[in-house]
């Protein structure tokens, strides 16, 4: 395995992303919406809403008593932004990696195609095992570093910006730890296994993209069941999630393997 | 068994190659010495890319079998491809990144060291007279400009086998000149060999040692231009000098052996299409029936003329090629 050639095509793919306007903004504006702004307009919003969020006790009610005790005591509106911050926004947060795994892989699979810059890669030495793995760890690095750092930039957001009712340090706990290390690469990898089949079957980046993101759905689907009391999130279910998910992309991309090959990748671009 | 010269550098036997329905290369075979330029002629979609295509492992054969630089390319493709260089039909280069950096990566790809990458990316790019243009973006660049990266880029790793889809259709004049030196010149350095594909009759004729010539995925000629020349020669041109007054003379005697003769000024009359055995009993006719000749001139035919004796004039580009066959898939 040539790592050196591997390396270069990852940095080459990542530089070709980062000069593309299209590509580029979901990038950025994704994890400034939800990782920023979301957090500050939350600390916000639950303290003003304090009224109403009585109706949000049979929720609190509900939770398995391991959730309940890491959220504490004291008021209300502590306890809801505590429970958003540290297990609610989780499933939210999966679309970062999803989509930007989704973006760079759009863009160097089935872009590459597109701008028909695909065939002098393919008289390159680069063996066909080298080159799939490359235009999967491209992205794939992509989504986990941006998730990470977003996931920093919400700390720093959540903490900063909590009100004066959430006593202690906020969205630092097992489950945003099994996210970072295992359900959000986890979630890239799905995305990428998705978009390399996306990528087999149409020929330029904006088909592949919108395809692509409608892997998107099992994450609302989690969201929705979080949200609407039917399953509550920890650290438990999301290594099982995690689990699957990584069994799913896994088997995807296995099968991704047996498209990506040279003559496949010239006949349909 | 493929008999395989000591000095081949390219030898194909029966090979075959489908798309679906449709066969692209129909049991071709040939071989190309070390230190030859081999130009590989014929319409859109004769077989030409799929040639390559076969010979660099990007395509798998059906039948038949090739061995290029002494390797088979089906399972040591990657072998092939660290000691060959390809200019593709398009440029293929990143746009959004600058002609240096294009180099740079594929120099790593082509397995270069860092400091060696460095040294051979600023001597093409020299070579090619892009310095001045090196930090910016490739989408800028002229047509010209894009062949003649996409060209250095082929040279990075300095191969032993050149493959060039069409190097100069976008080029001036002047640069095509400087790529037909430069090709020459790298083909006669250490034996290294060159495959032409090119629809340019005359760039052939003049930078190829030998020609192939397909039709529909079959080899229907081979041999140098001058070989084919004369194996074909039967579109010679010959032009008569002769007295004025004996020129529709001339003209009408031409006819009756079925040839038809045409005034090229007041005292030369031109007859297309007379081969090298026609041409003494031309003369002797013309002679007998009292027409003085000063001078005969017989053309030598040239590769267009031996080009469109093998296809016609006329005949409708098929539609075999591997791009074109993939859409014509099922």
């Amino acid at each position: 395995m040539n790592w050196r050639s591997i390396g270069g095509v990852v940095r080459r793919d990542l530089a070709v992303v980062a000069r593309s306007r299209p590509a580029v903004l979901p990038i950025i504006m994704l994890p400034l919406i939800f990782f920023v702004l979301l957090p500050v307009l939350t600390s916000w919003a639950i303290p003003a809403g304090a009224a109403e969020l009585d109706e949000l006790l049979p929720l609190i009610n509900a939770m398995p008593q391991s959730i309940r005790e890491q959220l504490g005591d004291g008021p209300i509106e502590g306890i809801i932004l505590r429970y958003l911050f540290e297990f609610q926004f989780v499933s939210l947060f999966l679309i970062v990696p999803l989509m930007v795994a989704a973006v760079i892989a759009a863009d160097s699979l089935a872009g590459e195609k597109e701008r028909k810059t695909i065939e002098a890669l393919l008289y390159t030495p680069t063996t066909d095992l080298e080159l799939y793995l490359a235009k999967l760890l491209g992205p794939w690095l992509a989504a986990i570093g941006v998730a990470t750092f977003g996931y920093v930039l919400f700390v720093v957001a959540a903490n900063v910006t909590a009100p004066a009712v959430v006593t202690r340090p906020i969205a630092v706990n097992s489950l945003w730890i099994v996210t970072l290390v295992w359900l959000n690469p986890a979630v890239a990898a799905l995305a990428l296994g998705t978009l390399v089949m996306v990528s087999a079957r149409v020929r330029g980046f904006m088909e592949a993209y919108q395809l692509g993101a409608t892997i998107v759905l099992p994450v609302v689907l989690l969201m929705i069941a979080q949200f609407s009391g039917l399953l509550f999130l920890d650290a438990g279910l999301a290594v099982v999630i995690g689990a699957v998910t990584w069994i799913v992309a896994l088997g995807i991309l296995r099968l991704g393997y047996r498209w990506f090959r040279r003559e496949r990748l010239l006949l349909t671009s | 068994m493929l008999d395989v010269r000591d000095d081949a550098a390219i030898a194909v036997s029966g090979l075959h190659r489908r798309f679906g329905r449709v066969t692209a290369l129909d049991g071709i075979s040939f071989s190309v010495g070390r230190g030859e330029v081999v130009g590989l002629l014929g319409h859109n979609g004769a077989g030409k890319t799929t040639t390559i295509r076969v010979l660099n492992g990007l395509f798998a054969p059906h039948e038949g079998e090739v061995r290029v630089l002494g390797l088979d390319p089906a399972t040591d493709g990657a072998r092939i491809r660290a000691r060959s260089g390809v200019l593709t039909e398009t440029p293929s280069l990143d746009e959004r990144l600058t002609a240096r950096e294009n180099l740079a990566f594929f120099a790593r790809l082509y397995a270069l060291e860092p400091a060696r990458a460095r040294t051979r990316v600023a001597e093409l790019l020299e070579r090619f007279e892009l310095t001045d243009r090196a930090r910016d973006k490739v989408s800028g660049f002229s047509r010209g400009m894009k062949q003649r990266l996409a060209l250095a880029r082929a040279l990075l790793h300095d191969p032993e086998l050149l493959f060039l889809d069409e190097p100069t259709a976008a080029l001036d004049p002047v640069a095509a000149r400087d790529v037909h030196d430069l090709i020459r010149g790298f083909a006669g350095e250490d034996d290294r060999t060159v495959m032409i594909s090119t629809h340019n009759l005359v760039e052939a004729q003049r930078l190829c040692d030998r020609v192939l010539i397909l039709r529909q995925g079959q080899l229907v000629a081979e041999g140098t231009p001058q070989e084919l020349a004369r194996r074909l020669g039967r579109s010679a041109r010959v032009e008569f000098e002769l007295d004025p007054d004996q020129r529709q003379r001339a003209i009408d005697l031409l006819a009756t052996t079925g040839h038809v003769g045409q005034a090229a000024g007041d005292d030369v009359v031109a007859a297309d299409g007379v081969s090298r055995e026609d041409l003494p009993r031309l003369v002797a006719l013309l002679a007998a029936q009292g027409v003085a000749l000063y001078r005969v001139s017989p053309a030598e035919p040239t590769l267009e003329d031996v080009y469109f004796a093998l296809y016609g004039a006329h005949e409708p580009q098929p539609a075999v090629d591997s791009q074109d066959a993939a859409e014509a898939q099922p």
